[in-house]
């Protein structure tokens, strides 16, 4: 069993190194995800949110309602461990 | 040759990385050692992400020299790194953090039912009692 595990994650990483060969080369400013949308963000974050540290600018101005959304993301992890951990300690068995 | 493995070598490290966290969430029987399989395997994705962004060159980071207000000269958006990839990773890590939590819960019942992670033991013990009618 192990040894068709191995095959099919060195297949599966061979692929993608395969992949890679056409990716843009490590650092390269004219790559397309460097040239097309992140200009305009770098450029004009600070004149429209006046927050110069653009991440925060994209993640709270930008892209604000999906932080929103992304809270209650973690509300709902919070809520469903408290809820799993209702009265549980590690190591007790169910029936004491 | 040369020139070419230098331009894409840290890839083929977030490649080996991520095969690592798959073998390991496939092959392993311990639940624990699952989770931290997922954890290696969404790190490499992160870290491909994150070096998506990198420009090389006399480059900072994503945060406007002098914009509290005092002399901002005009932004050459080459001078400075690429936000996206940051930001989109931030939202990942938003969502690892909450699914690794869960996880950890769900292990903590499991632990309380069977006794152990493992897997096969858990399997075993569930037709054990099954064939008992427990």
């Amino acid at each position: 069993m192990k040894n068709i595990i191995l095959t099919f994650v060195i297949l599966t990483g061979g692929f993608l190194i395969y992949g890679t060969i056409d990716m843009p080369a490590w650092g390269d400013p004219q790559s397309p995800a460097n040239s097309y949308v992140s200009p305009r963000y770098i450029e004009q974050a600070l004149e429209k949110t006046e927050t110069p540290n653009i991440v925060t600018a994209v993640l709270a101005d930008y892209r604000g309602y999906d932080t929103m959304g992304e809270t209650t993301v973690i509300f709902t992890a919070a809520i469903a461990c408290a809820l799993l951990l209702r009265g549980s300690t590690v190591g007790r068995k169910e029936s004491e | 040759m040369l020139e070419f493995i230098i331009s894409k070598y840290n890839f083929w490290f977030y490649v080996v990385l991520m095969m690592i966290g798959l073998f390991a969430m496939l092959a392993k029987r311990n639940l624990v050692k699952k989770l931290i399989g997922m954890n290696i395997f969404q790190t490499a994705i992160i870290l491909f992400y994150v070096s998506i962004g990198v420009k090389k060159g006399s480059v900072h980071v994503p945060i406007i020299i002098g914009g509290h207000g005092h002399g901002v000269q005009l932004i050459h958006a080459a001078d400075y790194l690429n936000p996206l990839p940051h930001v989109l990773m931030l939202t990942a890590i938003v969502v690892s953090i909450a699914t690794t939590g869960v996880a950890l819960a769900v292990m903590i019942l499991i632990y309380n039912r069977y006794q152990t992670l493992n897997e096969d033991e858990i399997i075993h013990i569930r037709q054990a009692r099954q064939e008992a009618g427990v």
